[in-house]
This record gives C-alpha cells, sequence and structure tokens, in this order.
C-alpha cells in the first residue's frame, strides 16, 4: 500500500523535485543550525568574494561527520528525507483536492519536524534547542536524566514523520469517499 | 429515488464529520512547528539563555546569566598574560576556543586545532587560546578537569598547561568517562611534582578563574561547546559553533586573514 502510495506520487518528476529540494533544504537547514550567524556575517561582509562567501557554508556541511554523532547524524538524514516525501505527498494531497480524509498525518508530521528541531544540534554539548528551552525554566539538569541527553527528540521526530507518512501514504490509496 | 438520495447524504455527511473536527488541527500544528523553529533560530543565533556554570564546590547549580549584552562577541575578554596562549602571541589571527574536557566534539575539535597550529602556528599566523567552558549539567567531572589543566599551568607554565591538557584529551573516553583517579597520573606522565599537583587540585583556587571563563562563553553567545571566536587583526570577530571541519576552519583563518 505504501509503495502504491509512494508510485502514484512520485510517477509525476515535478514531486519527486519538489520532494528533493525540500529534504535538501531541512538537511542544510539542521548542519548550518549551530552557525547561522556566522553564515550571515559572512554573506554580508562586503570586502569578501561571492566564490569565498559560497565556499564556507558549503565546508561547513562536512559538520555532519565531526560535530554531530553517528545516531544524530542518523536522524537528521531522516528526518530531512521524510520530511521532504511527507511535504510532497501532502501537496499531492491538496493538489488533487482530496480534502474530505483524516488530517491526523499531516499534523502529525508537522509534530515530527518540530519534536526534530528540538533534538537537532549537538546533544552532548548542550548546543541545541532542547538546553535553550529547559533553562528558561532552569530545567537543564532533566538532560543529564535522558539516556541520550536530548537526542530522543531527534528520534521522536522520525517516529512522528514515519507515522504521519503512513497515514498520508494510506489515504492517498484509500481516500475517504462516498460509497453506494 | 429520493430515498436512496437521502442516504447518499447520510454517508457523505458521516465521512465530511472528520473534516469539521480536525480542521484546527493543521494551523495548529504548522503554528507550533513554526514557534519551535524560529525559536530554535533565535536561541542559537545570539540570545542565549543556557548558562551552565560553576559555583565554588557546590554541586551542579544552574545560574542565571549576568545581566549583560548576552550574545554579543564584543563581550569577549581582552586576551591577556593570564590566558593559554598556543603559539605566537602577537599573531594576527587568534582562536580563542572556549572549551569542555569530558565533551566529545571537544575532543574532536582539539586535534583540529592541532592541525591548524601544524599549519598556520608554525610560521606565527595564528594563536590558539583555550578558555574553560565546562558544562556541568552534562558533565560533572569537567570543572574538576579544567581545575586539573590549571594546576598543570601553575607547576609546568605554558608548556606544563598545553602538555597536560593534550594528554587529558587524548585519554578521557568523553561523556564524564574519565576516571578523576587519572589526573595525578597525567601530572606525573608530562613530569611534573604529582605532590604539588595534588595539593593544588585539593585546593579549589582555580573555580574562580573557570567560572569567569565560562560566563565569559555564555556572554559572547555560546551555548555550547566547543564554542570559538576567530579574532581578526583589525579587531573583527568570527564565530564558530561546534566541532567544525578542518576545511571550515582553514577558510575562516583565510577570510580573516584579509581583514587589514
Amino acid at each position: 500500500m505504501v509503495i502504491q502510495a509512494l508510485q502514484k506520487v512520485f510517477q509525476k518528476p515535478l514531486y519527486v523535485i519538489l520532494a528533493l529540494v525540500i529534504s535538501t533544504a531541512v538537511f542544510v537547514f539542521a548542519v548550518w543550525f549551530p552557525n547561522i550567524s556566522l553564515i550571515v556575517k559572512i554573506m554580508g561582509h562586503p570586502g569578501i568574494s561571492f566564490s569565498e562567501k559560497l565556499d564556507l557554508p558549503i565546508s561547513l556541511l562536512g559538520s555532519i561527520v565531526t560535530n554531530f554523532t553517528l545516531l544524530s547524524a542518523m536522524y537528521t538524514i531522516a528526518i530531512a528525507i521524510l520530511f521532504g516525501v511527507n511535504f510532497s505527498m501532502i501537496i499531492y494531497f491538496l493538489h488533487r483536492r482530496i480534502v474530505d480524509v483524516k488530517q491526523n498525518g499531516i499534523t502529525m508530521g508537522f509534530f515530527g519536524i518540530a519534536s526534530g528541531v528540538i533534538g537537532m544540534g549537538c546533544a552532548a554539548c548542550g548546543s541545541f534547542l532542547l538546553t535553550s528551552i529547559l533553562s528558561l525554566f532552569g530545567a537543564t539538569w532533566i538532560l543529564s536524566f535522558l539516556p541520550l541527553t536530548g537526542g530522543e527528540f531527534g528520534i521522536l521526530g522520525v517516529i512522528l514523520l514515519t507515522i504521519s507518512f503512513y497515514v498520508i501514504a494510506k489515504q492517498i490509496q484509500n481516500p475517504a469517499v462516498c460509497s453506494s | 429515488m429520493e430515498h436512496h438520495t437521502n442516504t447518499h447524504e447520510t454517508k457523505a455527511a458521516k465521512v465530511q464529520m472528520p473534516v469539521q473536527q480536525n480542521n484546527l488541527s493543521i494551523p495548529v500544528a504548522i503554528v507550533i512547528a513554526g514557534m519551535f523553529i524560529a525559536g530554535a533560530v533565535y536561541f542559537s543565533s545570539n540570545k542565549n539563555t543556557a548558562i551552565p556554570t560553576v559555583v565554588g564546590n557546590n554541586p551542579v547549580v544552574n545560574q542565571q546569566p549576568p545581566k549583560v549584552d548576552i550574545g554579543s562577541l564584543d563581550q569577549m575578554a581582552i586576551i591577556s598574560g593570564s590566558d593559554h596562549i598556543r603559539g605566537n602571541p602577537n599573531a594576527p589571527i587568534k582562536i580563542v576556543e572556549y572549551s569542555d574536557t569530558e565533551c566529545p566534539f571537544c575532543k574532536r575539535f582539539h586535534d583540529t586545532m592541532k592541525e591548524v597550529m601544524d599549519e598556520y602556528g608554525k610560521n606565527g599566523k595564528v594563536a590558539w587560546v583555550y578558555r574553560h567552558f565546562p558544562l556541568i549539567q552534562l558533565h560533572s567531572k569537567a570543572t574538576k578537569e579544567a581545575e586539573a589543566t590549571e594546576c598543570a599551568n601553575e607547576l609546568g607554565g605554558p608548556d606544563g598547561f598545553w602538555a597536560y591538557i593534550d594528554r587529558l584529551f587524548e585519554i578521557t573516553p568523553s561523556n564524564n568517562g574519565l576516571d578523576l583517579n587519572e589526573l595525578p597520573k597525567i601530572a606525573q606522565y608530562i613530569g611534573l611534582d604529582v605532590n604539588k599537583f595534588t595539593t593544588c587540585l585539593a585546593s579549589g583556587k582555580y573555580i574562580k578563574h573557570i567560572e569567569e571563563d565560562t560566563q565569559n562563553a555564555t556572554a559572547t553567545g555560546g551555548n555550547g561547546t566547543p564554542w570559538s571566536i576567530v579574532v581578526a587583526k583589525n579587531g573583527k570577530k568570527y564565530p564558530l559553533s561546534g566541532a567544525q571541519p578542518y576545511a571550515s576552519v582553514r577558510q575562516l583563518i583565510e577570510l580573516a586573514l584579509q581583514e587589514k
């Protein structure tokens, strides 16, 4: 059923391109995330040539190897791919005007992304959003009780996006229609 | 015929029900997801609120940050003789690194910085300034290890400091994995007087210094380790968060070298 739904959506190149673009954007955002202020500073620097401006952000993509654990790299890539695929399927959905369906899958997808964003970053070193959120409540000590020190949110993001993907695929394949 | 139509309408109405029930779920989910993403950008850019810090000999305490312009690179403490500097102190480029000895990414970045010094340190273009930023909520042993490096500095001078921290990063498995009984052994390994070292370590006299480094890291926008600031000859500062690849550090140095 899932494969059939994927075939139905991605037989059109437009949806493949859309999924690739969105997945890439999410991945790049995740990897650049800790250094957004540096990238902004470099991009706005008048004394640096355009090619040099591009070199640094491109090289920063290599931090998926140096600044991520194997686990966090895996769920970051998984979130990016799942988000791109989910997004394409949602657009397919809306385009076909299949509106009389359960919207739980779409909702789940957005919660998945939200959860993934919370878990992004260097969990072991505190440079991720969860640290900042918890510190607002003086509760960063909670991290020390989490076995993956916050990486759990990235995994939760993958799970929610997978559920979303499944629900949307199911609805594409078996849309709720009036039966005789 | 009429009956058939009614039946159809009834079924259609049943299908439409979930749409009415969930018609707010997508907008709400989008708003929440958007808030998280916006928050992520906001917090990661310059509004740091996380302040892992050390307070005397007390157990883990989470303090509020000092009331300063948080997140500004201009808050960086001036590089002085009390800093740990590797390479030419008058180098045109200075990389100030705020680090935690139990952070696995700091361990990785330590090797990257050694590579940087191999290429740029020998000809005096880059100096490496090391400051402490122990994330005590995650690594309770990091403060004691930072104290140990200060004791190594006291007993062995700058060479003692760098030899000690190189060895510490070499043997620690990270994530609080180092047995603190190893600290005197490292001192012995690099040729320091172990008795004096142990006395120094027990005194806790460098805790305030480590706390100051930590607060300065936070004030400059550091919310995780390793947190580095590349300072060009003209004083312009570039932030670098995390254990970035050597290629990125190299490109940032080349850009900073262009500053007049």
